[in-house]
C-alpha cells in the first residue's frame, strides 16, 4: 500500500466524519423543527434566522457544562462507555457507499460489519447503565440491551433475503444488483421487518423504552452530563444515519436515480427521507409497552423474517 | 490455490442411526409440548431408539469400514459395537426411569430428548476419525448430561452435582482442546490416521511436545472415564444426580470415553505405545486402588456404586494398556457386561425409592430377602457379577481382561488387579450379607413398574447367559473388532 | 447427487494486507479521537465544583434507597441465551445467502433442514413461555 493510498484514506475519513458531525448537529435541529411544526409549534426560533444557529449554540453550551461523575459510579467503565458508543456509531460509516465507488472501506462483508458494530453499540448502553450505579440507569441499560439483541436477530435475518437476491454482502454490489429494480418490491416483507427492527435497534419512538423519560428519567444516560452525554447522543444519531443508509442501500437502490442529480445527492435525499420518517413516527405514535415490544420481536418478526428467507429461496429456485 | 471437497448423499448413509436419534429427540421435544402423560413420550423414545438400533444393525458387519465426510467419520465394527452399548444403555435407562422420575417430581419430556441427544453425542464420539468430530460428539454428550444431572431442580444436591460436573467437564474440554491444538500444531492435521502418518514422517515420535499433547488428551478422557486422579467429581455427581441418570452416566459417557481413548491411542499414536502405556499404568493402578478401598467406607449405596464404577474403569483400562487389538476386545467385552450389571444394580436402588423414602442407605437393605426375595436375589446376582464371582458375567469380563494383560506381558498388573478385585468383593458382599443375614430395621416396600421388570429381566438374564456361555458375547466382540 | 465446493484463495495468507481493513482501522482510531477529544477539549473551559450531594445518583431528588444493582428478572438472561442461539443462526445464514446461486437445490434443502431444527427449538421455547413478559 503506497503513501498516496494511505493519504487518500485519511482524506476520505476526515471528509466523511466532519460532514457527519455537521449532520449530527443539524439533524437535531431538523428534528426539533419537524416535530415542532407537526405539533403546531415553531421549534427553535431565537438563535439566528429561524433558529439556524441553535445547534452551534447548543454545542458550545455542552462544552461549558460541568462533567458530573457520581461518586458511586464505576469510574473506568463510566468513562469508556460513551466512547465505545461513538466509536461503534461513527465507524459504521466506513462501509456506506455514498456514491458509485465511494466508501471509506469497500468491505466484502459490509452488512456483517455494520451488524457487528451496531451490536457493539449496545455494549456502550449496558456498560453505561451498569457503571452509573443508579436504578434508572441500570434498568435502562438492561432494557436497552435486551431490546437491541432481540431485534438484532430480526434485522439480521431480514437482510439475508437481500443478500440472496444480490449474491453479495458488499454494499456496493448490493446497490449494483438493483439496476433492474429496487429490492423494495421483491423484499417487501424484509423491508417492513428491517425498518421496524431499526426503530427498536436505535431506541427511537415507539420503541424508546430504554430512555423513556416518563418512567426512567433518561434511562441509561441519567447520570451522564455535559460532553459525555453528548457522545451518547451522537452515537444515537450516527446509528440513525447508518441504519437509514443501510435501508437505502439494501432496498432503495442506494445512490442510483435519474441522472440530472449526482449520485450522492440522491443517496442523501433518500437517507433524509428516512430520517424524516423517524421524526414523523416520533411525533405520531405512542410508546409501546415493554412486554408488547419483546413479544412483537420474538413472536412476529423472527418468524416473518424466516418465512421471507424461505420464500425468497423458493422463488429464486423456480 | 483451489481445494475441492465433495460431499455426496451417500455420506449420509453411515450416520443414519445418529440422524434417526436426533430426529427422535426433536420429535420428543415437540411431543412433550402436546402430551400430558410423560409415559407416552418415554414409549415413543424407546420405539425411536429401536428404529435407530435397527439402522445400526443394518449397517453392521461390513468387513470394510465405511468412511464418510472426507474420512472424518468412520463406521467400523468397533464403532458399531459401541453404538450397540449406547443403545442398550439408553433403552434400559428409559425403562428404569419412567416411574422413578415421577416419584422425584422431575418427569419432564426433555429428560428423554436429552437422553437421545447425549446418546447421539456418544455415537459420534465412537465413530470419530477426526479430532474435531470427536470434540463435537464429546460436547454434545457432555452438555446434555450436565442438564440431566441437574434435572431435579428443587434439590440442592442435584444442582450442586450439575454445577460440579459442568465446571470439571468444562476443564476437561479445555484440556482436550489444548491437546488437540498441540497435536494439530505439530502434525498439521486433525485426522487420526493423518496424525499417525505425520508423526512418522516428521520423526517427532516421543518429542516432548507430542508427549504433552498426548498427556492433555489422556487427561481429558480420564475426566470423562473418571480415572484417578481425575475422578473427584464422580462420587458427588453420581450421588446428587437422579439415580436413573447415575446409571446412564456410569455406563454411557464412560463407554464413550473408552471408545475415543482406544480410538485415539490406537489410530493416532500407535507408535507411542510405550509412552502412553507408561502414563496409563500408574493411573490404572491408582484407579483400581482408590475405587476399591474408598468404596469400603461408604454408607450411601449410590456413592458406593460410584466408587465401584471408578474401580471398574481401572480394570477396563488394563485392556487398553495391553496395547493389542485383543486387549481392546477384552475391554469392549467388559464394557458390555458392565452395562448390564451396573444398570441392574441401579435398577434395584431405584426400586427402593418411593414417595418420602430415599432408600439410598446401605442399612435400608437389611433383611430385604425376607420381604422381597426376588429383588434380593437379583441384587445378589448383580453384586456377585460386579465382584467378579463365577458363574456371573462379571467374572468372564475380568478374566478376559486379565488374560490379555498377561499375554501382553504385564503379569504384575494382573496380580494387582486380582488383589483389588478381592478387596472390592468385601463391599459388594456386604450388601448381600445385609440382605440375607440381617434383620429388617424397617418395612421396605418396592416401587415396581412393567418396564422396570423388563429391564431387570434383561439385565439379570444377560449376566447369567454371558456368564455361562461367554463365547456368545466374545465371538460377537471379536467379529466386530478383529474382523 | 454431488455438490462440489470450491474454495478459492486469491493470495497466500500471510503476505496479503487487506487494505480495506486499514481504512476501518483509520476510522475507528479517528472516531475514538473524536470522543476523547470532545471530552478533553471541555476540560479547559468547563467548571468543576463537585460536592457530595451533587455526586449522588439521581433518584427523583430523594436520597437513594437500597442497592441500585438489585437482582433483576431472569427473563433478561433467557433473552440473552436465546439471542446467542438465534444470532448464530443468522450469521450461519449469511455465507449461505451470499453463495445461494451457486449451491442450488442442495443448498436450499440443507438450509431448510437447519432452519427446521431451529424452528423446533423456537416452538419449544415459545410454548414454554420464554417470550412472555408477565
Amino acid at each position: 500500500m503506497s503513501l498516496s493510498e494511505i493519504l487518500w484514506v485519511l482524506i476520505k475519513t476526515v471528509l466523511v466524519v466532519s460532514v457527519f458531525l455537521l449532520h449530527v448537529m443539524y439533524v437535531q435541529y431538523f428534528e426539533r423543527k419537524v416535530i415542532g411544526h407537526m405539533q403546531g409549534r415553531m421549534g427553535p426560533m431565537r438563535v439566528g434566522w429561524h433558529g439556524l444557529l441553535q445547534p452551534i449554540a447548543d454545542s458550545i453550551k455542552l462544552f461549558f457544562k460541568e462533567d458530573i461523575i457520581p461518586s458511586s459510579a464505576d469510574k473506568p467503565i463510566f468513562y469508556i462507555a460513551p466512547i465505545i458508543g461513538v466509536v461503534a456509531g461513527v465507524s459504521t460509516l466506513a462501509v456506506i457507499p455514498l456514491w458509485s465507488g465511494f466508501s471509506i472501506a469497500d468491505l466484502n462483508v459490509g452488512i456483517l460489519y455494520i451488524l457487528a458494530l451496531s451490536a457493539l453499540a449496545s455494549f456502550s448502553v449496558i456498560l453505561g447503565g451498569w457503571a452509573s450505579n443508579s436504578k434508572y440507569s441500570f434498568l435502562g441499560g438492561l432494557r436497552s440491551s435486551a431490546q437491541v439483541i432481540s431485534y438484532e436477530i430480526a434485522m439480521g435475518l431480514s437482510l439475508v433475503g437481500v443478500m440472496m437476491m444480490s449474491g453479495s454482502a458488499n454494499l456496493s454490489d448490493i446497490v449494483n444488483a438493483q439496476k433492474g429494480g429496487w429490492f423494495i418490491v421483491p423484499q417487501f416483507i424484509a423491508f417492513v421487518v428491517f425498518m421496524i427492527a431499526v426503530f427498536a435497534e436505535t431506541n427511537r419512538v415507539p420503541f424508546d423504552l430504554p430512555e423513556a423519560e416518563t418512567e426512567l428519567v433518561s434511562g441509561f444516560a441519567t447520570e451522564y452530563s455535559g460532553m459525555r452525554w453528548a457522545l451518547f447522543f451522537m452515537a444515537e444519531y450516527a446509528g440513525m444515519f447508518v441504519m437509514s443508509g443501510l435501508a437505502v442501500v439494501c432496498f432503495f437502490g442506494g445512490w442510483s436515480g435519474p441522472a440530472f442529480l449526482p449520485g450522492v445527492v440522491w443517496f442523501l435525499l433518500k437517507v433524509y427521507s428516512f430520517i424524516f420518517l423517524f421524526f414523523w413516527v416520533r411525533a405520531t405514535l405512542p410508546r409501546y409497552r415493554y412486554d408488547q415490544l419483546m413479544g412483537l420481536g420474538w413472536k412476529l418478526f423472527i418468524p416473518l423474517a424466516l418465512a421471507n428467507i424461505i420464500l425468497t429461496g423458493l422463488i429464486k429456485l423456480l | 490455490m483451489e481445494m475441492e471437497t465433495t460431499i455426496s448423499l451417500l455420506d449420509i448413509r453411515p450416520i443414519i442411526p445418529e440422524l434417526t436419534l436426533i430426529c427422535v429427540g426433536l420429535i420428543l421435544i415437540l411431543l412433550d409440548l402436546i402430551v400430558k402423560k410423560k409415559e407416552i413420550v418415554a414409549v415413543v423414545g424407546i420405539a425411536g431408539t429401536l428404529v435407530a438400533l435397527f439402522g445400526t444393525y443394518k449397517l453392521y458387519g461390513f468387513y470394510e469400514p465405511q468412511v464418510a465426510f472426507g474420512g472424518m467419520f468412520v463406521l467400523d465394527g468397533y464403532a458399531n459395537f459401541f453404538k450397540l452399548i449406547f443403545f442398550l444403555n439408553i433403552i434400559l435407562t428409559i425403562c428404569i426411569s419412567m416411574k422413578y422420575m415421577k416419584i422425584e417430581k422431575a418427569s419432564f419430556g426433555e429428560y428423554y430428548s436429552l437422553l437421545m441427544f447425549s446418546t447421539t453425542g456418544m455415537m459420534i464420539m465412537a465413530s470419530a476419525a477426526d479430532l474435531i468430530v470427536l470434540y463435537l460428539g464429546l460436547e454434545l454428550m457432555a452438555l446434555s448430561t450436565y442438564i440431566l444431572v441437574g434435572l431435579m431442580r428443587k434439590k440442592p444436591r442435584s444442582n450442586e452435582a450439575a454445577i460440579k460436573y459442568f465446571f470439571l467437564g468444562a476443564f476437561s474440554s479445555a484440556f482436550l482442546l489444548y491437546g488437540i491444538s498441540l497435536t494439530y500444531g505439530l502434525t498439521g492435521t486433525t485426522s487420526l490416521s493423518g496424525i499417525a502418518e505425520s508423526l512418522n514422517a516428521l520423526n517427532i515420535i516421543g518429542s516432548p511436545i507430542t508427549y504433552l499433547g498426548l498427556i492433555f488428551m489422556i487427561v481429558a478422557f480420564g475426566f470423562k472415564i473418571a480415572l484417578v486422579p481425575f475422578h473427584m467429581w464422580a462420587p458427588d455427581v453420581y450421588e446428587g444426580a437422579p439415580t436413573s441418570i447415575t446409571a446412564f452416566m456410569s455406563v454411557g459417557p464412560k463407554a464413550a470415553g473408552f471408545a475415543v481413548l482406544g480410538r485415539v491411542l490406537f489410530d493416532a499414536f500407535p507408535a507411542m505405545q510405550g509412552q502412553w502405556a507408561s502414563i496409563l499404568i500408574p493411573m490404572a493402578v491408582l484407579t483400581m486402588a482408590a475405587g476399591s478401598i474408598i468404596a469400603l467406607a461408604q454408607t450411601n449405596i449410590k456413592r458406593m456404586l460410584a466408587y465401584s464404577s471408578i474401580a471398574h474403569a481401572g480394570y477396563m483400562l488394563l485392556g487398553i494398556i495391553a496395547g493389542t487389538h485383543e486387549g481392546l476386545t477384552s475391554m469392549v467385552n467388559y464394557l458390555m457386561i458392565y452395562l448390564f450389571m451396573n444398570i441392574g444394580a441401579f435398577a434395584i436402588v431405584i426400586m427402593l425409592r418411593r414417595e418420602g423414602f430415599q432408600g439410598e442407605d446401605l442399612e435400608d437393605y437389611m433383611g430385604l430377602s425376607k420381604s422381597h426375595p426376588l429383588a434380593s436375589f437379583l441384587m445378589l446376582i448383580f453384586m456377585f457379577s460386579l465382584a467378579g464371582i463365577p458363574p456371573t458375567a462379571g467374572f468372564i469380563g475380568k478374566f478376559y481382561v486379565f488374560m490379555e494383560v498377561i499375554n501382553a506381558g504385564y503379569v504384575y498388573l494382573a496380580i494387582i488387579a486380582v488383589v483389588f478385585s478381592v478387596i472390592s468383593a468385601f463391599f459388594y458382599l456386604r450388601i448381600v450379607m445385609y440382605m440375607y443375614m440381617k434383620d429388617p430395621k424397617q418395612e421396605v416396600t418396592l416401587t415396581t413398574s412393567p418396564t422396570m421388570s423388563i429391564a431387570l429381566a434383561i439385565t439379570a438374564m444377560m449376566i447369567l447367559i454371558f456368564g455361562i456361555f461367554p463365547s456368545i458375547l466374545l465371538n460377537l466382540v471379536r467379529y466386530s473388532i478383529l474382523g | 447427487m454431488h455438490v462440489v465446493f470450491v474454495y478459492k484463495t486469491t493470495t497466500m495468507p500471510g503476505t496479503y494486507i487487506p487494505s480495506d481493513y486499514l481504512s476501518v482501522a483509520v476510522i475507528i482510531i479517528f472516531a475514538a479521537l473524536i470522543g476523547l477529544g470532545a471530552i478533553a477539549a471541555g476540560l479547559l473551559v468547563r467548571p468543576r465544583r463537585p460536592y457530595a450531594r451533587k455526586l449522588m445518583p439521581y433518584e427523583s431528588g430523594n436520597p437513594p434507597v437500597g442497592e441500585p444493582r438489585y437482582r433483576f428478572s431472569v427473563k433478561f438472561y433467557i433473552v440473552a441465551m436465546l439471542f446467542v442461539v438465534f444470532d448464530v443462526e443468522a450469521v450461519f445464514l449469511y455465507p449461505w445467502a451470499v453463495a445461494y446461486d451457486k449451491l442450488g437445490i442442495f443448498g436450499f434443502v440443507e438450509m431448510m433442514l437447519f432452519i427446521f431444527i431451529l424452528l423446533i427449538g423456537y416452538i419449544y421455547v415459545w410454548k414454554k413461555g420464554a417470550f412472555n413478559w408477565e
